[in-house]
């Protein structure tokens, strides 16, 4: 394995946003911007194939630890990258890569491209960051950059809506910052570090049982913080004004990528740093909480990618309801959930963006008999839309089905039922999307309306084949994840890992 | 997790649901060559309160799409739909009190 794999999957975006604006400056000149976008696209790529050489490694049982300027944790800054971050960092860098060719096409009608694409790579810079690290205060230096993109993002496109959408999701998501140094200040108070295995470490001593009450303010101060994140229910306000208001891309991006890399923070602290697996009762109530708020609201919108944002919200509560219970088969059901929400949600937002892009508008109300003209992308939506609901043979049913089995096993037949009755209520709010959108009468001026181009469906049929291969093939899937779940529930692995027995 | 046979065999029921529907799809065909829908002019308007209205202005509007449902969930969509005002006040409102929530909810599992 290339040493420096790590540290370069972080740097290769970060330099290549730094170049992007100068890149811009000289395409334009030279009228060759489509040389800028291929480049964005490189980088991506290049990021991707970095994860995945470091994937063989870490699937058969190690932990990679790269430490920077050869420091030795805790003193040094160090990247640990174990089973549950390579699979956040895959997912995070795959639908990236999707993400930046979906945008050669989608975002040509903009103006100001140079920016975007210094902020796409900007985010998938610091989404590797927050992953990829090992330490506590560069994973909120990460997480700042991040969000700091995001704002910028969802503000991209500069009308009235965005921009309010983008103030708000920055009020909130500064005060969910503002609690997260909060939280790690008041850790490094408590325990004099900020490596993630040596506070670990340092909190095991002291003890989880019963917890002290200066580390249970810390903990609330850090989950509702990445609960902001994450939109958990009710932290979610922001979320349906912001995707509705950003470029479908970079909403496919947000929707896939930051909430599953907001999840990872939030195992690491209760798992890794706490190793309070007793907190699982409460994700399953929030997390059912979640789902049905979640799926109850997407049951009333009117505009697509609202609708989406309000299932994101609601899977994100399967997720939680799937690792809450605790179980190796709910956690590994909570994982792949994982993998699959950030499949089909890339997937729902990129169709979302196909038919913004060709007949201009997400209002349910407004379209209509689409399916004549647009029938790949009607496929498309469709199989992620079933994937979604959790509809046999998709890749959703192969994840909620071990979560409801993971349900009925822990005694939790409640939440179970509820989680299957979210379900019925997700394919009943996409089933009105598909019906108002491609079935029915098509009104007169969508007439002339084509099938979205070629480089927008790309990553949208690799998309959908995903959804079929997970869902036929569910193995694969749980192949996937468990390594994932071994890193999760090995606290003492990766703290021996970081620190080399210290 | 086993996803073998007796438990959810993936390809076989991808197989079988296939079928299923490939069977569906030739029922459907089948019956429509036997007995074509032949709609009437009469049939094919569509009315509103006696007046013609063109077929892409009816549609069903989406927010009332499944007004029996909203009618189930009557108080949920009459105390917590409002809160979703888009009003920052509100949303800040919800961080603070969910950050109360989620306080005392780890002290009363964790303690």
């Amino acid at each position: 394995m290339i040493e420096v794999a790590p540290i370069l999957a972080i740097i290769i975006p970060l330099m290549g946003s730094f170049l992007t604006p100068l890149i811009s400056i000289l395409t334009k000149r030279y009228k060759k911007e489509r040389i800028r976008d291929l480049f964005v696209v490189a980088i991506t790529i290049v990021t991707l194939l970095l994860v995945l050489h470091m994937l063989p490694t870490v699937w058969s049982g190690n932990i990679i630890v790269y430490r920077l300027g050869n420091w030795t944790p805790p003193w040094g800054i160090c990247l640990a990258i174990d089973g549950l971050n390579i699979l956040v960092a895959l997912i995070v860098s795959g639908i990236a890569a999707l993400v930046s060719i979906y945008s050669l096409m989608y975002m040509k009608k903009d103006t100001g491209l140079g920016k975007y694409y210094t902020l796409l790579l900007l985010i998938l810079a610091s989404m590797m960051g927050v992953t990829l690290t090992g330490d506590f205060f560069n994973l909120f230096v990460f997480f700042e950059i991040m969000s700091v993109s995001a704002y910028a993002l969802v503000a991209f496109r500069r009308n009235w809506d965005s921009i309010e959408a983008s103030i708000k999701y920055m009020v909130i998501g500064s005060l969910g910052a503002s609690l997260v140094l909060l939280g790690i200040s008041f850790t490094y108070s408590l325990v004099g570090s900020l490596n993630i295995a040596d506070i670990a470490q340092k909190i095991s001593i002291i003890g989880t049982n019963p917890l002290p009450p200066v580390l249970i303010l810390i903990l609330a101060l850090m989950m509702t913080g990445f609960c902001i994140k994450i939109a958990m229910v009710p932290f979610h306000a922001w979320m349906p004004d912001a995707y509705q208001a950003a470029p479908s891309a970079v909403v496919a991006l947000f929707a896939a990528c930051t909430t599953t890399v907001g999840v990872y923070v939030m195992l690491r602290i209760v798992y890794t740093l706490f190793g309070v697996a007793a907190l699982g009762v409460m994700l399953i109530v929030l997390g059912s909480v979640t789902m049905v708020v979640g799926a109850l609201m997407a049951l009333v919108q009117r505009n697509l990618k609202r609708l989406l944002a309000y299932s994101c919200i609601s899977q994100v509560g399967y997720i939680l309801l799937g690792v809450g219970f605790g179980t190796a088969l709910g956690i590994e059901g909570g994982l792949f959930h994982l993998l699959n929400n950030a499949i089909y949600k890339a997937l729902l937002f990129m169709c979302a963006g196909a038919i913004l892009y060709r007949v201009g508008t997400c209002n349910l109300d407004e379209l209509g008999g689409l399916s004549k003209n647009m029938p790949v992308t009607a496929s498309l939506f469709t199989i992620g839309a079933l994937a979604i609901s959790g509809v046999p043979p998709f890749n959703g049913f192969a994840s909620k089905w071990t979560i409801y089995i993971a349900g009925i096993q822990a005694g939790k037949a409640f939440f179970t039922l509820l989680a299957i009755i979210v379900s019925v209520l997700t394919l009943a709010y996409l089933l009105k999307a598909i019906n108002a959108i491609f079935l029915g009468q098509r009104p007169k001026r969508f007439e002339n309306i084509r099938e979205a181009p070629m480089t927008m469906l790309f990553p949208m049929m690799l998309l959908a084949v995903l959804c079929i291969v997970l869902g036929v093939l569910p193995s694969l899937g749980i192949d996937i994840v468990t390594p994932a779940y071994n890193s999760l529930t090995n606290q003492y692995g990766y703290i021996h890992a970081v620190l080399g027995g210290i | 997790m086993e996803f073998g046979p007796g438990f959810w065999g993936p390809i076989v029921a991808t197989i079988v649901m296939l079928a299923g529907a490939g069977l569906a799809g030739l029922a459907l065909f089948g019956s429509r060559r036997i007995a074509k829908a032949r709609p009437s002019i009469a049939k094919r308007s569509t009315y509103g309160c006696g007046e013609e209205v063109n077929p892409e202005e009816v549609t069903a509007d989406s927010e009332q799409f499944y007004s029996p449902i909203r009618r189930i969930f009557k108080p949920f969509y009459k105390y917590i739909q409002p809160g979703h005002s888009g009003k920052l006040n509100t949303y800040l409102l919800w961080v603070v009190i969910g950050f109360v929530v989620l306080m005392v909810a780890i002290a009363l599992v964790l303690r």
